[in-house]
């Protein structure tokens, strides 16, 4: 039991997708435009990331290693497929707003490579647990992300107005802050890592 | 015996220049055309520039302490990047505004390459952009030139963009600044007698000013108007931030190639972007970016305009 | 044949919607091969060819195998085989016809079966272009054309991006943001420079 925690909050801090890792940065810098947003993309990214790291884990032995990274994508697909359904049914607007993002998780960097690297090694339950870690980890820096850029570009949060008389930096609505918030984001975690170092 | 064998590299010609003299000599030649902008626009002008210039200065004096390098504000580099961001902003803006921009420019424009002579951008016009972007309500309101009141009045060429023309401007209102605008880029006069004192004292050379008013010239009179070859050149060359960019910006040691032929190329570059957005872009003026994009292809230039090595083929 | 439209295509694509500046797709090799300019022309080369000709293959597939028959829910799925298999089609065409050109693209080649520019432009070609579950006129002309210059613009950034940063080699960029943080922030200012271009119109 230890172990499973061990895989689920690796996926965190330790082993955080975006910070230390580097995957899944399209999304990220897309996507990270408000908290709502980030939380959609988050959950999806998660159940797909989820689902498709089971599975695998269960039929890693029936796939013949030559056509592996095809069938990966099969599996992975179908869930992006399955969120794209309920997404474009459920939350319109979310669909909408989340836009190309939503089909381009099947490309997702965290996605085939969780699959590639741990899925298909490990058992079932260390797999779900890792999954979950992993899809957790992206949600929260994907949250701390937009945060920033939603209260730095538009002044509120979640729609709500923090501070009277702020006048929001626009620009950090924008692709090209959105560069600049993880250029220095990346740079303060390497900040810290040397120092612990 | 004296030691009169003194052995060092070549080259041996010593000339009394340093880091710290070229720029205070510029900063120098921006002197004529901030005194401009104040006549102009009145003491706000003067309070942002100065505003803009601690700002820079001390930017890039706590950045250098953080990273425990050498302290170089004293070589006026900062002071340069603080004037110049300063005559690219409207002279109404809040006081906070060219205090963000300074910053950024200093930070994101200059320190974070590694400080002076390794910025790939131009860090004045990095912070302007970057303003633009953020603040467009704040960047585009300007006063009525003159009248030291907070009177509106727009540039000409947003009233061009707009498919206005403003009337009662002459070629010689232009000239002397007699219009809305930035604080430092309106007064055409005082702007070449700066460009004048840096050509003569060689620190600058004409070439890039010279393809880059050339080629938006040439552009202009082809393109500007309805029909082909019909453009008001002119017009084109004594508004906006052209004179301002051409000489105090375009020519930025650092930025620039550094080859004649790559020089060239960068006025042909900027000139053809700047007359681009003029006309066909959504913003009235686009100097600043067409500035900022040549410089992002400089490391390009440099590499296919390399000069002969003697002895090779 | 509509110049004002693909004029507008062109610009838009390369310079304001850059694929990578502004889209933010195919980030992972822009930030990790545009080192080496060789290498990343290489890379981009790959890339524009791959997306052009998905461009065309998804859009075929799309108009007439998934219309009509009400498959448009498989676009995902579909699109991800087709473009892997297209990748490995075209490697092995590479392979048999220049082995040299197979040498010079490397593993980069594979790597784009992944690249989210790819799926990316697949994606956008049909939410552009079709609507209501029709394609417009001209469609399948845009949708190759925009393949394309999503492919230029990629190679413009890569191109930009790996000049800047040979450059940056002899410099002495503070340690925390050796690499990819720097990476991030020129891209941020390359993307401020290229919204000079917004808003245009011929």
């Amino acid at each position: 039991m230890k172990g499973l925690i061990k895989e689920f909050t690796k996926g965190i801090i330790k082993e955080n997708p975006t910070f230390v890792l580097a995957l899944g940065l399209c999304p990220t810098l897309a996507v990270s435009v408000s908290v709502v947003n980030a939380i959609g993309m988050g959950v999806a990214a998660t159940f797909v990331l989820l689902g498709s790291s089971v599975i695998i884990s269960l039929v890693k032995d029936f796939i013949p290693n030559k056509i592996r990274i095809p069938c990966f994508i099969v599996i992975i697909a179908t869930f992006v497929t399955v969120i794209e359904l309920c997404l474009k049914a459920y939350s319109p607007v979310l669909n909408r707003a989340l836009g190309i993002y939503v089909p381009l998780i099947v490309v997702n960097c965290i996605v085939l490579g969780r699959a590639e690297a741990f899925a298909c090694k490990n058992n079932f339950l260390s797999a779900l647990f890792d999954g979950l870690g992993m899809g957790v980890g992206f949600t929260l820096a994907l949250i701390f992300i937009s945060a920033i850029r939603e209260i730095l570009g538009s002044g509120q949060i979640l729609g709500h107005t923090l501070i009277k008389g702020f006048e929001p930096v626009f620009v950090f609505g924008m692709p090209s802050g959105a560069l600049l918030v993880i250029g220095l984001l990346l740079g303060l975690f390497n900040l810290i890592k040397n120092r612990k170092a | 015996m004296r030691n009169s064998l003194i052995v060092s590299g070549s080259p041996h010609i010593h000339k009394q220049e340093s880091v710290s003299r070229i720029m205070w000599t510029v900063v120098l030649s921006t002197i004529p055309a901030g005194i401009a902008g104040v006549i102009i626009f009145g003491l706000d002008a003067l309070w942002v520039t100065l505003v803009a210039v601690i700002a820079a200065v001390l930017t890039e004096t706590v950045f250098e302490i953080w990273t425990k390098k050498k302290i170089t504000v004293m070589d006026g580099s900062a002071v340069i990047t603080g004037i110049l961001l300063a005559y690219n902003l409207p002279s109404n803006v809040p006081l906070w505004l060219p205090i963000v921009g300074a910053v950024f420019s200093i930070s994101i424009g200059k320190q974070v390459f590694g400080g002076l002579g390794q910025n790939i951008f131009n860090p004045a016009l990095v912070g302007r952009v970057f303003l633009m972007a953020s603040w467009p309500k704040y960047m585009t309101t300007f006063v009525k030139p003159l009248s030291y009141d907070a009177i509106t009045s727009a540039t000409p060429l947003a009233a061009l963009k707009e498919g206005k023309i403003l009337e009662h401007i002459s070629y010689l209102d232009l000239f002397l600044g007699k219009r809305g605008g930035c604080l430092g880029e309106v007064c055409i006069l005082a702007l070449l007698i700066g460009a004048a004192i840096l050509l003569y004292k060689g620190y600058i050379t004409w070439h890039i000013p010279a393809t880059y008013i050339l080629t938006t010239a040439v552009f202009v009179y082809i393109f500007g108007a309805k029909q082909l070859f019909q453009g008001d050149w002119l017009f084109h060359i004594l508004s906006g931030g052209l004179i301002l960019g051409a000489f105090f910006m375009a020519t930025d040691y650092v930025a620039t190639p550094l080859t004649v032929k790559g020089q060239v190329i960068f006025g042909i570059g900027c000139g053809l972007l700047t007359g681009i957005i003029r006309i066909w872009g959504g913003y009235p003026e686009g100097v600043s970016y067409a500035i900022l994009m040549m410089n992002a292809a400089t490391p390009f230039i440099d590499r296919y305009t390399k000069n002969r090595i003697y002895g090779t083929r | 044949m509509n110049i004002q439209e693909y004029l507008s295509i062109f610009i838009s694509s390369v310079f304001i919607y850059n694929v990578i500046l502004s889209r933010f797709l195919g980030l992972c090799p822009f930030v990790a091969i545009s080192k080496n300019t060789r290498q990343a022309f290489a890379m981009s080369a790959a890339v524009t060819f791959v997306i052009t000709a998905s461009s065309v293959v998804t859009w075929l597939i799309y108009r007439f195998l998934l219309l009509p028959f009400n498959l448009a829910y498989l676009r995902t799925l579909s699109f991800v085989l087709v473009i892997a298999a297209l990748v490995q089609l075209i490697e092995m065409v590479i392979r048999k016809t220049s082995p040299a050109l197979y040498r010079a693209f490397g593993i980069y080649l594979t790597l784009i079966t992944t690249n989210c520019a790819v799926l990316g432009a697949a994606v956008l070609n049909i939410d552009m272009f079709f609507v209501n579950g029709r394609a417009i006129s001209g469609s399948f002309y845009y949708s190759l054309f925009q393949g394309f210059c999503m492919g230029l613009g990629y190679t413009l950034a890569m191109l930009i991006m790996s000049g800047i940063r040979e450059r940056l080699e002899l410099c002495n960029v503070p340690k925390p943001l050796r690499d990819f943080p720097l990476a991030f922030i020129i891209a941020s200012v390359l993307s401020l420079s290229f919204m000079g271009f917004s808003g245009f119109k011929f």
